[in-house]
């Protein structure tokens, strides 16, 4: 187990600077310069000049390349290209917004999605079950960003009852809560749905397995037979889905911070393109990586865990 | 089970992390601090001599000073700010010396690491100097040909070697742009980049804290010479989406919101509870520039063509009457002395108006009855899109096709002035008619190759004699004529279609209270001052 | 095993059996039928403006009103529609034939070329598809064809797993190493027993992924890449749509919808055709 433990954080590794190194020049492609954008519409080209050489722009791109790697070492994620502040800082402060909004996303999903596909695995091709899947295949289907729209005419603004805007004041946490009710329906109902097809189609497999038939002969009231064994065995691969989803979540969650206007890493990305900010946007992009590997890196972890004989194997 | 359980306890410590009480400091008395939201994703810099974007000009307008200002609310009256009056000018060995007394008692904010200290001359010269200075500011062009000194340490001497009319000389040394005032040592201390996110003036509010993409907080300063601020402090807040910043207001959470020049959207407030909105000058001018070194925009023709092919009504229906207003020359009559009116233009044919049938004659009689093809980018600002699209439209129906790239504000800026565009359409505000017709019209600025490169981006080299002479004239009646014959010469050459200004349009909690009239204001916003109070 | 005539009876009369799937396939004709008749069906041009009558409610003359510029909504939706559908599926196109001739060529190739590629393909698929799309398009700027190529390469993993994995498990059947013993080349024996029973996969991944790549262009046109003005999609028409949220509804909500049908006939078609043609995965 330990050994498999540890080759999968080693495999990590490259994979993290890989995705890092092709961020690196991906970002430097982009066009558009980081030194007027700074300056502004007014600025000499003198003033323009002195910038580009401070920010390192006139650098051979190796040695901007080996900067960016010492810098990683050290946790180092550079200075904002425009404001010159730490982008550490930034993400530091960026990340718990989309930390919570990720972690309340799965759980909605996981909350409500699992109850949902039990059940229409159980009322197999009866309407219910149908209904289940149509609706699972529109969670889907429908743009998160779009249903946070919906979500937003009807709740934040007909009923006024929620804040539809920001990420609430961060010392207050009952502040923050409010504030990440909305976004995090929004982003876990897009997950509920695939969370209940998984659900249903893990439970139907085990549902049909011998010993569940074996106990179902014993005499095991049938209610007993499904939740403990059936859940049970189906929680495997929903573990591991679940990882999967909670990447894919992060692509959907960027678009939702935009639209709740949510200061997390979302927003800070697309302000980035939009700014020309190479030194945000990469470190954005090497953290989003970091995070993703994390994820698959736990879900394999946690895979391995529950059932054992992945690490044998 | 266990399995479900450990899922559980692995959430958990995670959860409270994520909901820990984390970032930067908060204003204590949450109650008196007026919280404003910008349309911008950040800033962009709060050093007052390069702060440009209206989010950065309403922050630098709270913290600093000038020597003279603009009266909160209305800009075409000028004030005594951290001078005592305002100056006259004498002749001294052939050159112009404006003479200024400060006032006592002003005190500089403390700063990191530089404490509170009282403001003198040498404060006053060094940020005169910093701000003729191309390398630490944005504006040095217009402070070319002065020199200021320190007789004493109350005592300010600017002297001019070419004598300027008051008109043309108040609005360098006026709260905006170069003229305000930098204090000397916190800005020595902390350096070009520290001065970016750390301004230190001697405003009614003090910078206290910046979150980067989030909000800058300012404190008020109690030792202001004005008096303490009615306010506890202001919160300017980047919210790029209206939506957001309009949610916000009817929530509660802001007290002052941007808006956006859309009728629509003011209409759509009307009938809210608690909610007013104010929309006040200084109109910001749209003017449409063509490139006149490009064929085919080379032939006058083709521009009285596209010219009679535009339809300020069109322009002025997408804004909404009373946010916007169509303008006939490049400097708006409405605000500025030698502007032209509608009446003036038309009186000599040079209104050039919506005619469809004409342009697409101009068009034949130059070769180009087929039309052709151009392209632009525009920046994604609603302000700037919706001009750019229209266009777009309007042009297709005499079959001239612009296609149309969106980018961000800051890209669009940064390319114009590398000549991307064919046609340009600029929005700005520019504090009178020399500025207007100099960086716009004056050969030296040609983008890129002219001498000291600007905005004319029509590659415009005839009234340089007038704009010069007008700028010499110290006989203010023959000034403004020599604007006006300079301004009718671009119109005859058709070489920039001046569209519509747009006036600032701003919403605010029925709470607050400016504490003075909304005519005009030079920094784009309200107007936040010692007087600023929240009525709750 | 390829199928007999008589299988492809029995399924057809499965998927027809199946009302999800068949609502999804009928769904899908309509959207497209719509998307094609575009023109025919639209009385005005989309791209025309009005700017005295914009942000007019519906009404007789324009069933979904007009739009912040004076344009007729319901113009600009239909031909919104032919855009989205035809990134998705040109996007799909592409996506499948790079992926596929990478999965190939991972099949085929020695021990090096095939994890070296296939790590590729685990990398890129771990990561989410709109940030991968968002970092490709900032880079290569608008342009449909951009868009296109954006997303097509975002889509390209999955097809190059499934083939790959097709070519790992067929390549090694006895029955291909009859069909080699006996003389036939490589690429009969690709043509005549791998591709058909990759096919069934590829069709299922093939409709889902037409909808991922709708999905994926609605986002990024929201947030702004993507297309110039003035051509809708329906991403930015719901984007244009926001500032009016409050006033004019309509201007977002419809574009959402067309958005939500479209992805939901494809994903719905996609589910059926896997429910038919690999019945043990599911149901």
């Amino acid at each position: 187990m330990l050994r498999y433990v540890a080759s999968r954080i080693l495999l990590a590794v490259p994979v993290f600077l890989g995705v890092a190194t092709i961020v690196f020049l991906v970002v430097r492609v982009i066009p558009g310069d980081p030194a007027v954008a700074a300056l502004g519409d007014y600025a000499s080209k003198e003033a323009v000049e002195a910038l580009r050489q401070r920010m390192g722009l006139d650098e051979p791109l190796l040695v901007q390349y080996t900067r960016f790697l010492a810098g990683l070492a050290r946790g180092d994620l550079g200075r904002s290209m425009i404001t010159g502040a730490s982008v550490r800082e930034q993400i530091a402060h960026a990340l718990p917004y989309t930390l919570e909004l990720t972690l309340g996303a799965v759980l909605v999903g996981a909350l409500l999605g699992i109850p949902v596909g039990v059940y229409t695995a159980i009322r197999r091709n009866r309407l219910a079950d149908y209904l289940g899947r149509v609706f699972s295949l529109a969670g889907l289907s429908v743009p998160a960003f779009y249903l946070g729209i919906l979500l937003t005419l009807l709740v934040a603004l007909r009923l006024g009852w929620l804040p539809a805007v920001g990420g609430g004041d961060a010392a207050d946490a009952g502040d923050r809560l409010r504030h990440l009710v909305l976004p995090a329906l929004t982003l876990g109902l897009v997950m509920t749905a695939s969370v209940a097809r998984l659900t249903r189609s893990a439970m139907l497999g085990v549902l049909r397995q011998d010993y569940v038939r074996t106990a179902r002969a014993k005499g095991l009231a049938e209610g007993a037979v499904r939740l403990r064994h059936a859940l049970g065995s189906a929680l495997i691969p929903i573990v591991s889905i679940t990882g999967l989803w909670a990447v894919s979540l992060i692509g959907d969650s960027v678009t939702v911070e935009v639209v709740f206007a949510r200061p997390g890493l979302g927003k800070m990305m697309v302000g980035a393109i939009l700014q020309r900010d190479y030194t945000a946007l990469q470190s954005v992009m090497v953290v989003y990586t970091a995070f993703v590997v994390g994820i698959n890196l736990v879900t394999d972890l946690a895979y391995a865990w529950v059932d054992p004989r992945v690490s044998r194997g | 089970m266990r399995r479900p359980i450990a899922l559980v306890v692995m959430l958990l410590p995670a959860t409270a992390l994520a909901l820990g009480p984390l970032a930067g400091p908060r204003a204590a008395g949450a109650a008196g601090i007026l919280k404003l939201a910008q349309l911008s994703s950040d800033l962009q810099t709060l050093d007052p001599h390069f702060a440009a974007t209206t989010p950065d000009r309403s922050v630098v307008d709270m913290v600093f000073n000038g020597l003279i200002r603009y009266k909160p609310g209305d800009g075409s009256v000028f004030e005594p700010d951290l001078a005592t009056a305002l100056p006259t000018a004498r002749v001294a060995d052939g050159k112009q010396v404006w003479t200024f007394q400060l006032r006592k008692g002003v005190m500089c904010h403390g700063s990191e690491g530089v404490p509170t200290y009282p403001l003198t001359s040498e404060d006053v010269v060094y940020s005169l100097q910093k701000a003729s200075d191309k390398n630490r500011s944005a504006y040095a062009a217009d402070y070319t040909g002065m020199t200021v000194d320190a007789p004493d340490a109350a005592t300010v001497r600017v002297t001019l070697d070419h004598p300027l009319s008051s008109g043309l000389f108040y609005p360098k040394v006026a709260n905006y742009s170069g003229g305000l005032i930098v204090c000397k040592k916190p800005a020595e201390k902390l350096g070009a980049d520290g001065l970016k996110t750390h301004p230190a003036g001697t405003g009614p509010f003090m910078f206290k804290s910046y979150t980067p993409q989030e909000r800058v907080v300012l404190v008020a300063n109690p030792a202001y010479f004005r008096g303490k601020p009615q306010l506890d402090g202001v919160e300017i807040r980047y919210m790029p989406d209206l939506n957001s910043r309009e949610l916000g207001l009817r929530n509660g959470q802001l007290d002052v919101i941007n808006g956006t020049p859309d009728k629509a959207w003011v209409d759509g407030l009307k009938g809210v509870a608690n909610v007013k909105v104010d929309v006040f000058g200084v109109g910001e001018v749209a003017t449409l520039f063509f490139r006149t070194t490009t064929p085919p925009l080379d032939k006058p023709e083709v521009r009285k063509a596209l010219a009679h092919a535009l339809d300020r009504q069109e322009f002025l229906a997408l804004i909404g009457q009373g946010i916007a207003e169509p303008v006939y020359s490049p400097v708006p009559a409405k605000f500025l002395p030698g502007g032209l009116g509608e009446k003036e233009v038309q009186a000599r044919g040079l209104d050039y108006p919506h005619d469809l049938v004409r342009a697409k004659k101009l068009l034949a009689d130059a070769g180009l009855p087929q039309g052709f093809s151009l392209e632009v980018v525009t920046s994604e600002l609603p302000g700037y899109r919706v001009l750019y699209e229209s266009l777009q439209a309007q042009l297709a129906k005499v079959g001239v096709k612009v296609a149309v790239k969106v980018v961000d504000h800051a890209t669009m800026h940064s390319l114009i002035r590398k000549d991307a565009n064919p046609l340009v359409i600029y929005i700005a505000w520019r504090p009178n008619a020399d500025v207007y017709l100099t960086q716009f019209f004056h050969s030296d600025s040609i983008v890129v190759s002219g001498k000291k490169p600007n905005v004319n981006f029509a590659h415009y080299d005839r009234i340089d004699g007038l704009v010069e002479r007008a700028r010499a004239e110290t006989d203010q009646a023959k000034q403004v004529q020599a604007w006006k014959d300079a301004q009718l010469k671009i119109l005859e050459d058709m070489v920039a279609y001046p569209i519509q200004y747009q006036n600032q349009v701003y919403a605010r909690s029925a709470a607050v209270d400016y504490g003075h009239e909304l005519v005009s204001v030079l920094a784009l916003y309200p107007g936040i001052t010692e007087k600023t109070r929240l009525n709750r | 095993m390829t199928a007999t005539p008589s299988e492809w009876r029995r399924r057809t009369r499965a998927f027809a059996r199946n009302r999800a799937a068949l609502g999804g396939l009928v769904l899908a004709v309509v959207m497209t039928a719509l998307a094609i008749g575009a023109p025919a069906l639209s009385r005005w041009d989309p791209v025309e403006q009005s700017a005295r009558a914009r942000l007019a409610p519906p009404d007789e003359t324009h069933l979904l009103g007009r739009d912040g510029f004076g344009r007729d909504v319901l113009a600009r939706l239909l031909h919104a529609g032919r855009i989205s559908l035809l990134v998705g599926v040109l996007a799909m196109a592409v996506g499948g034939v790079l992926g596929s001739l990478l999965g190939l060529v991972a099949g085929y190739a020695g021990r090096r070329v095939e994890q070296a590629i296939m790590r590729t393909v685990d990398v890129l698929m771990a990561f989410p598809s709109l940030l991968l799309g968002l970092t490709v398009l900032a880079v290569l700027g608008p342009g449909l064809g951009k868009m296109i190529l954006a997303i097509g390469l975002v889509l390209a993993p999955a097809f190059a797993r499934v083939v790959h994995g097709a070519v790992l498990a067929l390549a090694r059947r006895e029955f291909v190493e009859a069909a080699r013993a006996l003389g036939g080349s490589q690429g009969r024996v690709l043509g005549r027993h791998i591709l058909p029973n990759v096919l069934g996969e590829v069709v299922v991944l093939a409709s889902l992924l037409t909808a991922s790549a709708i999905r994926v262009e609605a986002n990024l046109s929201f947030i702004g890449l993507g297309v110039s003005p003035p051509t809708p999609t329906w991403g930015n028409m719901i984007r244009d749509g926001t500032p009016h949220l409050l006033n004019a509804p309509w201007l977002s909500v419809f574009p959402g919808l067309a958005i939500l049908m479209t992805v939901l006939a494809f994903n719905l078609l996609g589910d059926g055709l896997r429910d038919v043609l690999d019945p043990t995965q599911g149901e």
